[in-house]
């Protein structure tokens, strides 16, 4: 679902890789377990008296070292799979983002609320509904809640966090270009001159928070950097 | 419909009796929660559907998950093993007769209030069965309150019933049923219960905090200064994630059970699935919970080592499935309908588990929580693989509960069906990974609509298919063909009881009649149990109509409580008060005239605790539960301490030497309840008394400097109503109240105990109750020793 030519961000191009992982590790274990059950339900099904007698064996415990030993080696290797990936969940401090954008981190203030999303930008503005980021930048999101726990998902940057009240989570993703990859839910609007790109409803809320909780959805405007430093105006 | 039939259902104590009531009142759950779910398919149907509003949906997606998990799964497992387990053992009956009645009334009391909250203004319970906070303390109304308070009585009765099964399975063994020969369902039923046991304290700890928010205005999950939902959802969570193998359990217990009886062979690795589950399973799903809080905050490094533990708990499941899998070699497999259940049960948990494991990373739990690959993940395994395992156990052991046999060919149309429909309803869901759940509603994106609309075809599917289930169920019982006595040939004790004279005591003067004993035994004493008929002489034999008073005594206060400050709801508690001290008087009474009788337990196999007696087994097994209720509340008591900045320093509001004075006398009481005890084991009944009277005084006037300290508290402005005091208020109120009623509860049992002394029942030989009253008095004493510094000191 993600081809073409537009880039990925760096933490979704994470999370699919992990996924596929455990793709691989899932189905082929199901499959494969599943496979032997059928057969030996089939081979050994009771065929009348011409079936032979049946085992009378109780333990088996060289089946059950091999699967402890077996389930420990690829439960590991996707374990270790995760801690891997384990960037996509550490929040980056400002000498990392300075090393990795050459720009300090873009902090950003969420506060959810019954039934919305209220962003506060470094400059002091605020839009309800609508996150503004630059592209290339490192951007940190801080999320707290107004009144009940609410979850901040952007599933396009494979990001989510819990927005609890008395609480300050963290979340973090960098956009490499104004325009990039989008699920398929989530529609692309773009400018000509390419400066900026609205995908509606990229944002969502993942925790029941009451009546309007299917409808709290926010777009997610990815700027150019220089628009971005603009709006700033210089913060 | 006489007079008979009806007390002989009210008032039973039969373990067979209580099953089946367990049994079809789950039955009656289950199908209120299937509708709910078909209405939340039917406004999922298709995109911007318009068939409930947002607040039906709520309402409906949480009393589903409710009803489902807490008075259909767990209730229907604990029908069968009311049934099946005493059989099992060899035993008459459970260890507590009554007290295994009043854990059915109780649970029936608890889904009674979830009911009716559907019909208070404003409508039930609308957060989410997961009822976080502070949401479901701020949807207001009366509904919510009635659902909550019913889960309060669904835990008491679990916790009670717990004790009751666990003294059961490690006392009434018969001679020569070994722990070694336990069958494998009751070896599951046993971790179920242990897991239960010290689990279900935690969620009546929850949700009386949830509770007292809404019913008198205590701050734990409002005040937002101490990060209301984190201690949520530690609470729940630490019960929450055992609760997922207590539902699951008895499923697996089942088909273990069932597997070997179609393979003609013994299970495979036998050992190795007992050693998985009782000590690797049971143990390790304390410790994995912060897994469903990856989100919430935690350090990284945490959400890491969760997972690990989340991952090592995978292992011995693979360990168990791989058996079942390993059974199936050299075996003579044959296909009847409990066969195919637990194969299909197997699969689908197959697909459930490693889904699972895919929620075990942090990292990709950032896609997938709240999503519908939860929802498909839970369902797999707590509907598949659980579900399918009752209905195994359902068919298989319809034959022992009937005498008949139920129709095959339809069983075999059901379980085809029944998979099929569930994996058209819940494998779409797994492809839903980007929407998220509990919405009511979606805009026609992506492939939303096509996936949403096929688990909707399915879930019609999966549930009219249990229409077929119900009709075998009806059919056999009333008309099918007459059964053989042990139609799988299994060597298990529930199918051979009558054969080796293992018969319960009130069937041996039956003689065998033609046509097969089971097929008569259905619709004799065998189900029926002594309950059936009154013992001779006017008194009231097997039956007892205490446990239905008080559990309709508890609803009836628990109504009340949630009508409060209404007037009729003070009406209400002081009614429900009045009958539940009556009723538990009358079961004294009942004990001291000797008006119920306990079937006799021969000596059998007690290993290891042979050398415990009964009731003191059952107090210690429920003092361990205690333990973890209290551990619960001072636990949720550190947590709102350690963050929050500000608290009354140590000694202005409470008064330090009074409460020292205080903890003096409840120690004493301690040392002179010790007194009776070496009393009446040298045998002196007037010492007893002596010291028991002092034991009384001591804790009375305990009692009575505590309500001097409340009043003192609150002339002082330490008050619920105080915002600057409120938090500090709600912590000691229900703290220390929980303490006061556990002092008061044994003041009125010594009332008890000291009127049986005065008519001279304790002896030198035969003192236990005493000896169980000091054990509880003890622990009350203690828990006073860690409540004392908590609140006064610190």
């Amino acid at each position: 679902m993600y081809s073409g030519l537009l880039s990925l961000p760096p933490t979704t191009a994470t999370f699919y890789s992990l996924l596929n992982w455990y793709l691989i590790f899932g189905i082929g274990a199901a499959i494969i377990v599943i496979a032997a059950l059928v057969v030996f339900m089939v081979k050994f099904r009771y065929r009348g008296e011409k079936s032979p007698m049946p085992e009378h064996k109780v333990e088996g415990w060289k089946i059950v070292l091999i699967t402890t030993l077996i389930s420990m080696t690829v439960l590991t290797a996707a374990e270790y799979q995760t801690f891997a990936a384990f960037n996509n969940i550490e929040i980056p401090n400002n000498a990392s983002c300075m090393a990795n954008t050459g720009s300090p981190c873009v902090q950003i203030h969420l506060t959810a609320f019954q039934w919305g999303w209220n962003f506060t930008y470094p400059n002091g503005k605020s839009q309800i509904n609508n996150l503004t980021v630059p592209a290339g930048r490192d951007v940190v999101v801080n999320i707290s809640a107004k009144d009940v726990f609410h979850t901040f998902g952007i599933d396009m940057f494979a990001a989510k966090e819990d927005a609890i009240p008395g609480k300050t989570n963290h979340l973090w993703f960098i956009v490499p270009a104004v325009q990039v990859t989008a699920p398929p839910e989530v529609k692309v609007t773009c400018n000509s001159a390419g400066t900026w790109c609205q995908y509606l409803n990229a944002v969502r809320c993942f925790e029941l928070c009451g009546v309007g909780h299917a409808l709290m959805w926010a777009n997610l405007t990815v700027i150019s950097q220089s628009a971005w430093n603009t709006w700033m105006g210089g913060k | 419909m006489t007079e008979s039939w009806i007390k002989r259902w009210l008032f039973t104590t039969n373990h067979k009796d209580v099953g089946l009531l367990y049994f079809f009142t789950s039955c009656y759950f289950g199908f209120i929660g299937a509708i709910l779910a078909l209405l939340m398919r039917v406004q999922l149907s298709v995109p911007n559907n318009n068939f409930l509003s947002a607040l039906y949906y709520n309402q409906a997606v949480t009393m589903h998950g409710l009803i489902m998990i807490f008075w259909f799964l767990s209730p229907i497992a604990l029908g069968l093993a009311n049934y099946f387990v005493p059989l099992q053992i060899g035993a008459e009956d459970l260890a507590f007769p009554r007290i295994n009645a009043m854990s059915y009334w109780l649970y029936l009391a608890g889904g009674i209030l979830a009911v009716l909250s559907f019909f208070v203004p404003g409508g039930t319970a609308n957060a989410g069965w997961t009822t976080y906070q502070p949401l479901a303390v701020l949807s207001l109304g009366t509904g919510p309150t009635l659902a909550y308070l019913g889960m309060v009585l669904l835990a008491a009765s679990v916790t009670l019933g717990s004790v009751n099964f666990m003294v059961s399975i490690i006392w009434l063994r018969a001679a020569g049923v070994t722990l070694s020969k336990l069958p494998m369902f009751t070896w599951f039923m046993l971790f179920t219960i242990i897991a239960m046991l010290f689990a279900f304290p935690t969620l009546i700890a929850a949700f009386v905090l949830a509770s007292a928010d809404r019913i008198i205005g205590t701050t734990f999950f409002t005040s937002t200064g101490v990060q209301p939902s984190i201690l949520w959802d530690n609470l729940f969570w630490f019960f929450g994630h055992p609760e997922v193998y207590i539902v699951l359990l008895p499923g697996f217990g089942i088909i273990a059970n069932v597997l070997p009886q179609f393979t003609g062979r013994p299970l495979a690795g036998k050992t190795a699935i007992l050693v998985a589950t009782g000590l690797i399973v049971v143990p390790l799903s304390f410790g994995v919970w912060m897994h469903h809080m990856f989100l919430t905050g935690i350090p990284v490094s945490l959400q890491g080592a969760f997972s690990v533990a989340t991952i090592a708990i995978s292992i011995p499941f693979d360990i168990i499935t791989l058996s079942f899998v390993e059974s199936l070699i050299r075996g003579r497999v044959k296909f009847a309908t409990p066969m195919l259940f637990a194969l299909g049960g197997v699969v689908l948990f197959i697909i459930g588990g490693i889904t699972g494991v895919f929620l075990s990373s942090p990292v990709l739990d950032r896609v997938f929580r709240g999503s519908y690959f939860v929802v498909s993940h839970f369902h797999y395994v707590m509907v598949g693989a659980a579900i399918f395992g009752i209905i195994a156990g359902i068919y298989y052991w319809l034959p022992r509960m009937t005498g008949r046999m139920y129709n095959e060919r339809l069983g075999k149309i059901h379980f085809v069906l029944s998979f099929l429909g569930f994996n058209v309803l819940y494998f779409p869901m797994n492809l839903l990974f980007d929407m998220p759940r509990r919405i009511f509603t979606y805009s026609n994106i992506g492939d939303w609509g096509m996936l949403n609309g096929l688990a909707t075809l399915g879930s019609f599917i999966f549930a009219l298919a249990q229409i077929l289930l119900a009709y075998n169920v009806i059919n056999t019982w009333y008309r099918g063909p007459i059964a053989p006595a042990n139609p799988w040939g299994s060597p298990d004790l529930e199918w051979n009881s009558h054969v080796e004279g293992m018969t319960p005591a009130m069937d041996s003067s039956v003689t065998p009649p033609a046509g097969g004993w089971i097929g008569q035994l259905a619709t004799a004493s065998d189900v029926h149990g002594p309950s059936a008929t009154a013992a001779p002489g006017g008194h009231y034999g097997h039956l007892s109509s205490r446990p239905i008073e008080i559990s309709l005594g508890a609803l009836v206060f628990l109504a009340g409580t949630a009508f409060y400050p209404g007037p009729a709801g003070l009406g209400l508690m002081v009614v429900g008060a009045l009958v539940v001290v009556y009723s538990f008087w009358g079961w004294g009474m009942d004990d001291l005239h000797d008006k119920f009788v306990v079937p006799p337990e021969p000596e059998g196999d007690r290993w290891p605790f042979s050398a415990v007696p009964k009731l003191k087994l059952g107090m210690w097994v429920f003092l361990s539960s205690e333990v973890v209720l209290f551990g619960s509340f001072l636990g949720a008591y550190v947590f709102i301490r350690a963050a929050t900045a500000q608290w009354p320093i140590a000694g202005s509001i409470h008064e330090i030497p009074l409460g020292t004075f205080n903890t003096l006398v409840l120690v004493t009481s301690g040392f002179t309840m010790f007194l009776a005890l070496q009393s009446i084991r040298n045998g002196d009944q007037r010492k007893l008394m002596a010291w028991l009277a002092a034991t009384f005084v001591l804790g009375a006037l305990f009692m009575g400097v505590k309500v001097a300290e409340w009043t003192n508290l609150g002339n002082g402005g330490f008050i619920l109503a105080n915002p600057a005091m409120s938090l500090a208020a709600s912590a000691y109120f229900i703290v220390v109240g929980l303490h006061g009623a556990h002092v008061t509860a044994g003041l009125l049992l010594m009332l008890y105990l000291m009127k049986k002394t005065t008519r001279g029942f304790y002896t030198k030989d035969s003192h236990e109750a005493i000896e169980n009253f000091g054990l509880y008095w003890a622990f009350v004493d203690i828990v006073w020793c860690f409540v004392f510094p908590l609140f006064y000191l610190l």
